[in-house]
């Protein structure tokens, strides 16, 4: 298979201000990428440059060697673009649905048959009549994505499709979607903020902070190790600490050795731990000395907020009696669940 | 009055086709286009909904008196010239609404639809359907201006029995002569007239008003 899309150079600014900046990017036919940032890192804006809305400033977006962006319709047509707002039209689901297809010329019979078709991929077949406004957002989301889908897209873009879902129809949207792409026969971008919806699809994660990826890899090695600290706040690390290496590759958390080594050359690091990789001890077992600063319950779990002195997130089972606020406890951070990696900048998130 | 009735009818229908036509366009390219000079136009067709009627038929008829530039045309004192007063009366008001109600739509509308693959006329006719409601009210207020337009109307027209005299300059006429009842059916007369249309276009509107909420 050949590189089906394809960013070279590409620049992109916004009222003087550069808002993106990739040197390459290739994505082979099929392939799922799953885009990982904050809000504002140029999520959309890389979506929208994809999905040719936009020229880049400099550098190109091609699809199969046909820059994406201007008037080439054509080309435009074989991308489908989920946007995280479903912007459904005023009028039936069903007709939301067909309105891309008409656009393409398809005759009515074989439109709403691709239209229906498209609706019961998504488990949404029998909202084919209702009026699109008076959807839930779960129901809307499932139908916009049908829309996208309905014109059989090359490529499929997607930016936050369940951003607003509640935990059980994020994960049934998922489960769908999954689904719907397992054939391989749509390449993928979808952009998220949440590490569990870039892990759920993707073949390779990208993080993009600051208009820049910072990391581009398979998810398994992009989670065990995150290129800095910003990746790995992104990725879910409940723990990300200022620490340091000493001459003997031990790490120091406030000074005081942890009882976890690196590769890293001495100097400022920072270390990227589970909630898991945390283990309470009596005061004087650990290797950390920590204070109980938050008591909570969580789902299935109690979450301790120590400081030690910064700040420690770690769980407990529920049927485990917690330590109380204020109370003094030793910490161990197990290493199999912890990786140590470059420092943490100044302002990781400014 | 059957006459009469029917100029006024023709003239301002007429007109607000037109203005219509030039509005819609004209408004839509307002509300979409990212160019500069959209500002300065945009002010420019909001102050041209409140040029008094007055004002446009003293211009019109200026451009179109037999010694003014447009005069070779002989539009002065014809329903041709009332219409033109007309539509430069309701265009700017139809572009303003059109406009407004344009930009009233979710603003990352147009860029869905052009990411579901529609060209430019596809996108528009759109927007169009979405905006139908404030689109129709421009319409309304559009024929609404033109058919109680009374300023160009006299200026333009002349008033001339059985050539420009329309509804509206009947009654001030009798009025001048002092001839209350006969101004008061031509005013009932001409009410009727707007409400049937206003109601039509009120019906059809608030149909699709309810259609899209529900």
């Amino acid at each position: 298979m050949g590189s089906v899309l394809r960013l070279s150079g590409v620049r992109h600014s916004r009222g003087g201000i550069e808002v993106l900046a990739i040197d390459a990017l290739e994505l082979e036919a099929g392939e799922r990428l799953a885009v990982l940032g904050p809000n504002g890192a140029g999520k959309t804006t890389l979506l929208r440059l994809l999905a040719g809305l936009e020229a880049p400033t400099a550098g190109g977006v091609e699809l199969d060697g046909v820059r994406v962006a201007g008037a080439n319709l054509d080309v435009r047509r074989r991308i489908g673009y989920a946007t995280q707002r479903p912007g459904l039209l005023s009028t039936t689901v069903i007709r939301n649905v067909e309105l891309p297809l008409r656009w393409r010329r398809l005759a009515a019979g074989a439109r709403r048959q691709a239209a229906l078709a498209a609706l019961e991929r998504l488990n949404v077949a029998h909202l084919a009549e209702r009026k699109a406004l008076s959807l839930s957002g779960g129901e809307a989301q499932r139908v916009s994505l049908a829309r996208a889908l309905a014109v059989e897209p090359e490529v499929l873009l997607l930016d936050e499709p369940a951003s607003g879902l509640d935990a059980e129809a994020h994960r049934a949207f998922f489960d769908d979607l999954e689904s719907v792409l397992a054939d391989r026969a749509t390449t993928l971008v979808q952009v998220t903020h949440r590490a569990d919806e870039a892990l759920r699809l993707a073949d390779r994660i990208a993080v993009l902070t600051h208009g820049a990826i910072r990391q581009l890899g398979e998810p398994t090695l992009v989670l065990r190790q995150p290129a800095d600290a910003i990746a790995a706040r992104l990725l879910g690390y409940d723990n990300v600490l200022a620490v340091d290496v000493d001459q003997e590759r031990q790490v120091l958390v406030g000074g005081v050795r942890c009882g976890i080594t690196t590769t890293l050359d001495p100097g400022p690091a920072a270390l990227a731990a589970w909630a898991a990789a945390l283990r309470i001890t009596t005061p004087g077992d650990g290797a950390l000395h920590a204070k109980v600063e938050r008591v909570a319950q969580g789902p299935g779990r109690w979450q301790l907020t120590l400081t030690a002195p910064q700040t420690l997130h770690s769980h407990l089972p529920l049927d485990q009696t917690p330590p109380r606020v204020g109370e003094s406890v030793g910490v161990d951070i197990d290493p199999a669940h912890a990786t140590v990696i470059a420092a943490i900048p100044d302002n990781p998130f400014g | 009055m059957h006459e009469v009735l029917g100029r006024s009818a023709f003239v301002s229908l007429t007109a607000t086709a037109i203005a219509l036509a030039l509005g819609v366009p004209a408004g839509t390219w307002l509300a979409l286009a990212r160019r500069r000079g959209r500002r300065v136009l945009a002010t420019a067709v909001n102050t041209g909904m409140a040029v008094p009627t007055v004002v446009v038929g003293l211009v019109v008829a200026l451009l179109l008196w037999r010694s003014g530039p447009l005069g070779e045309l002989e539009l002065i004192y014809t329903l041709r010239g009332m219409i033109i007063a007309q539509v430069l009366i309701a265009a700017p008001l139809i572009a303003g609404i059109t406009m407004a109600g344009l930009q009233a739509l979710p603003a990352d509308l147009p860029d869905q639809l052009r990411a579901l693959g529609a060209n430019t006329p596809q996108l528009v006719w759109r927007l169009w359907i979405e905006a139908r409601v404030p689109l129709l009210a421009a319409a309304m207020a559009g024929f609404g201006h033109a058919i109680s337009e009374v300023g160009s109307a006299t200026i333009v027209g002349g008033n001339i029995h059985g050539q420009t005299q329309v509804m509206t300059t009947s009654i001030v006429e009798n009025v001048g002569k002092g001839d209350f009842d006969e101004a008061l059916v031509y005013a009932a007369v001409l009410l009727g007239l707007a409400v049937t249309i206003n109601a039509l276009l009120t019906s059809v509107q608030q149909r699709a008003a309810a259609w899209a909420q529900s």
